[in-house]
């Protein structure tokens, strides 16, 4: 009987785990290279895993909704029932499938999985070429962590000596190593939040109460995860005003009766990013741990869709070298995507700052919370009819709401109402606007 | 006939036997070599015996000093049948490492006894009483640790120039000895055989005991107590040769550039112990040994052979049994896939002294040297301890060094009763990373000898309870009017 064991390949750079949505297959199932084996939830996408080899399913490693680390087993198929020309060449999973040995640390799951019983490997944990190293490196003298938690860190493939501790003293926790950000708190730009920080309450309803329990997995996990920890790390303020937006919407029908069918979301998004130049604390990211704060040349902006799976920010990177007619058009397409669950994972990361359009559905004001490690977010609301004095006179005008939510660490309260009086300048003089368009 | 394992761990010390129990634990294939004795030089020769005999001079000091004011009336003196005592200690040694024994044969570890010799790094001849035995494994654990040092002019012969192994099994205490080497080991027997009437005489070549062993405020307290006990030390002084004469021995001593004679009767000779790298035909195979004679090996303990580990005194300082053992663990736990590494913080060190000495972490100056530029430091004598005074035991103290900063306990030093079983809850503070607070915090119990860790935590902060600490600084309780 030979078995082979298939790990969790890379999901895309930055990825270190995923959550399993679902299994694909079961044991049994004869599947063939490339077989889609299991759905797994990384940061806002679902993706489906490949099989590299063809066998059959032995057996399932991890439940639904359990978390796998990259690089650990997830299922064990006997390869025996498989052709040999089956066997697929890794290069052709659409993720990047590893094959190869896991790295010479082993995990958790893979120590389970191979008990040293019987007969004894000769040259586990072989020393690296150059030498006697050994990874991760033993804990450094200053390194201030229990025994258990060295421990923890090693099993886990994770350098003690790079992770900040969160406890008193500089201390690493058990859930700096193996909370939220698990493994990934050594990747540069990660911020290590202790998940057991926050607390974690029970909720239990009156007995015989009429609810119904389902568990809080998938996407709505990792919103429920990524609104947690972001509104932990930024304190946030809200500023609202209120735009006369009569020739904005006036142009807009001039388009629309011209045959371009456009929304104001391309508008907004052009005078966010000229007011964004005016304010490039607008458009940078706090790095906590190098305590120092990183300002950005470049515009990619996100925008908040509502999917029938929940929450997702589409990205348009380098929006500021577009076209309003091709943000238009890129909005129209990743809006569709998100809705059919099909953006890829790269088409939601890097945005700079994010644009909520939840005046679209209703509301007059939200506090949207902030997209970590982005320093704000722009909301826009619905345009309403409203009755002002001009000149003595009663006039109708064409009003929308706007707030700007900013990171207070960076971002005075002054200078959010200066950024607010300057994008709305521009908002209601889209003749202006044009002037910085490219 | 050739036989083939898993693991093989050549030497059956507190490193090897832990190794291989914990190896066969594992579902590993396992044996184990030994020439001499079971449990090695610790359970035979040394930590066990001389324990033993350590606890009988305690025993009789006690009744000497102690129980007449106590209320016990002994009539006549004490008389001490050596020979009587040499069997007892052997009763403990025996019942030690039988029980090693069983427990390799419980795990199933195959017991193999002669003296190996690499072959290759694969296989090794055991020459055995019933002739000589192959055996290969996929694994070696090397763990044939160290023996005393000899030096020129001083062989050993057990008889009149002893090592550590022939001062332990003595069955007439000698009317008077000199000790080469004031380090850990002589004055344990040192001083052991003072208590049974030697006259001890301690020749040390450094300026003063327990250089670099001990904190220096603790070996004073040992010191003033050796001197009461009757044992001279001559300091800055080595051994030049000796010569018999009579029922004794004359040995020139080079004292500051000056020659004196010394006479006594017997010569224990501890000057350290060197690691038995030079056996086994280790270089032969390839394995790299470095200037001081230890195997070179790496974090977990891996040679510059992948398959061969080494452990225990023939891979490192500090030569103590419980490193070894330390260390059996993690390369029984690698060689079965496991991904360990030698990380503790600290080794405790135990001088079985009168009265005893534990350390852990770090002494003042190293933590001045690792870059702690300002320290807390915490210090609480026993004679402020109900449970010291109850057992008339008050010498010594607790000292507790915190980094300042955080509060981080950096090292723990006590000189005192029991100080060898009090140490173990300042390892698992430095190992915990513990604050000063922590230890402060933490109930102990009353009244024991423990509650001077918490005593010592609480000075480190500034306020211990049993002790006056510096002049009240408070506001003064204003006096009643009347």
């Amino acid at each position: 009987m030979a078995s082979k064991n298939i790990q969790l390949p890379e999901l895309g750079e930055g990825v270190t785990e995923g959550e399993l949505v679902s299994w694909l297959v079961k044991p049994g199932d004869k599947i063939e290279p490339d077989q889609a084996i299991a759905e797994m939830m990384t940061d806002k996408a679902t993706v489906e895993v490949p099989s590299p080899s063809a066998g059959v399913v032995k057996e399932l490693k991890f439940k639904e909704g359990e978390v796998v680390e990259v690089g650990q087993v997830m299922i064990v198929i006997d390869t025996d029932g498989a052709t040999a020309a089956a066997a697929a060449p890794a290069a052709k999973a659409s993720a990047p499938a590893k094959t190869s040995a896991p790295p010479p640390a082993t995990m958790h799951a893979a120590v389970a999985q191979q008990p040293a019983t019987a007969s004894a490997p000769a040259n586990r944990n072989q020393p690296s070429a150059n030498g006697m190293e050994v990874y991760p490196p033993p804990a450094g003298a200053k390194v201030l962590a229990t025994p258990a938690t060295r421990r923890l860190a090693r099993e886990m493939n994770v350098d003690i000596n790079q992770v900040h501790g969160s406890g008193v003293a500089g201390r690493v926790t058990r859930d700096d190593i193996a909370g939220g950000n698990g493994a990934g708190a050594t990747s540069a730009g990660t911020p290590v939040i202790a998940r057991g920080q926050i607390p974690r309450p029970a909720y239990n309803g009156p007995t015989g109460a009429a609810e119904e329990r389902v568990p809080l997995k998938g996407i709505r996990k990792k919103i429920a995860e990524n609104m947690q920890l972001y509104k932990q790390i930024i304190p946030h303020f809200t500023l609202a005003d209120e735009a006369n937006v009569t020739s904005l919407v006036a142009m807009r029908e001039e388009l629309k009766a011209s045959g371009v069918k456009i929304t104001y979301l391309p508008f907004v998004m052009k005078a966010l990013i000229a007011t964004m130049r005016e304010f490039p604390q607008f458009n940078a990211s706090i790095d906590d741990a190098a305590q120092e704060i990183v300002y950005k040349k470049y515009f990619n902006l996100g925008f908040a869709a509502d999917t029938p799976n929940g929450l997702l920010v589409p990205v348009i990177k380098n929006a500021d070298q577009k076209t309003t007619n091709q943000l238009s058009q890129e909005i129209t397409e990743l809006a569709t995507k998100a809705r059919d669950g099909k953006l890829a994972l790269d088409e939601m990361k890097g945005a700079t700052i994010t644009v909520t359009n939840i005046g679209s559905v209703g509301g007059t004001y939200a506090t949207p919370i902030i997209n970590h490690p982005e320093v704000a977010i722009l909301g826009m609301y619905k345009i309403v009819d409203k009755p002002v004095i001009k000149n003595g006179e009663l006039d109708v005008i064409k009003s929308m709401n706007f707030t700007i939510t900013a990171d207070h660490r960076l971002i005075d309260g002054a200078v959010a109402a200066r950024f607010m009086k300057s994008f709305i300048a521009k908002i209601e003089n889209p003749g202006a606007l044009m002037l910085e368009m490219m | 006939m050739a036989q083939n394992f898993d693991v093989c761990v050549v030497g059956a010390g507190p490193g090897g036997y832990v190794a291989a129990i914990r190896s066969a634990q594992q579902g590993l294939k396992t044996c184990i070599i030994e020439r001499e004795y079971m449990g090695g030089v610790c359970l035979n020769v040394g930590c066990i015996p001389s324990k033993a005999m350590i606890s009988a001079g305690h025993f009789l000091h006690r009744l000497e000093h102690d129980a007449k004011e106590m209320g016990f009336n002994i009539k006549g003196e004490v008389s001490v049948d050596m020979k009587q005592m040499q069997k007892w200690k052997q009763s403990v040694c025996d019942r030690m490492a039988g029980g090693v024994e069983q427990l390799l044969k419980g795990n199933t570890v195959t017991i193999i006894r002669g003296e190996a010799t690499f072959k290759s790094a694969t296989e090794l001849t055991v020459k055995g009483k019933d002739g000589t035995d192959t055996v290969t494994a996929k694994n070696f654990i090397v763990a044939t640790g160290s023996r005393p040092i000899q030096i020129p002019g001083f062989e050993f012969d057990e008889k009149t120039v002893m090592s550590s192994t022939g001062g332990l099994a003595l069955s007439d205490a000698p009317k008077s000895l000199i000790v080469i080497g004031g380090g850990y080991i002589g004055l344990e027997i040192g001083s052991m055989l003072a208590k049974f009437g030697t006259k001890v005489t301690v020749v040390e070549a450094a300026k003063g005991l327990l250089v670099g062993l001990a904190d220096p405020e603790a070996v004073q307290v040992v010191a003033r107590r050796l001197k009461k006990n009757g044992v001279e030390v001559i300091t800055e002084a080595k051994a030049k040769s000796y010569k018999k004469s009579g029922n004794g021995v004359e040995v020139t001593v080079d004292v500051q550039g000056k020659e004196q004679v010394l006479k006594a009767e017997k010569i224990l000779v501890t000057v350290g112990r060197k690691p038995n790298s030079d056996q086994m035909n280790l270089k032969g195979v390839g394995l790299q040994i470095d200037e001081r004679g230890f195997i070179k090996v790496n974090a977990q303990r891996r040679t510059n052979l992948p398959n061969i580990f080494a452990i225990g005194d023939i891979a490192g300082q500090p030569m103590l049994a419980h490193k070894a053992s330390h260390e059996g663990v993690l390369v029984a736990e690698v060689i079965a896939g496991k991904n360990r590494v030698y990380d503790a913080k600290t080794v405790p060190a135990v001088i079985f002294v009168d009265p005893e000495i534990a350390s852990a972490g770090m002494t003042e100056d190293e933590a001045k040297a690792a870059g702690y530029k300002e320290l807390k430091i915490g210090k609480f004598p026993f004679a402020a301890n109900g449970r010291a005074v109850s057992i008339m035991e008050t010498d010594g103290f607790v000292k507790v060094i915190a980094d300042a900063k955080t509060h981080v306990v950096l090292g723990v030093h006590i000189v005192g009763p029991e100080a060898s079983n009090l140490i173990s809850e300042a390892v698992l503070a430095i190992e915990m990373g513990a604050r000063i607070e922590d230890l402060a915090l933490t109930i102990h119990p009353h009244p024991t000898l423990g509650e001077t860790m918490m005593e010592a935590a609480e000075a480190a902060l500034g306020h211990a309870i049993h002790i006056i600490q510096k002049p009240l600084t408070a506001k003064k309780t204003p006096e009643v009017q009347r």
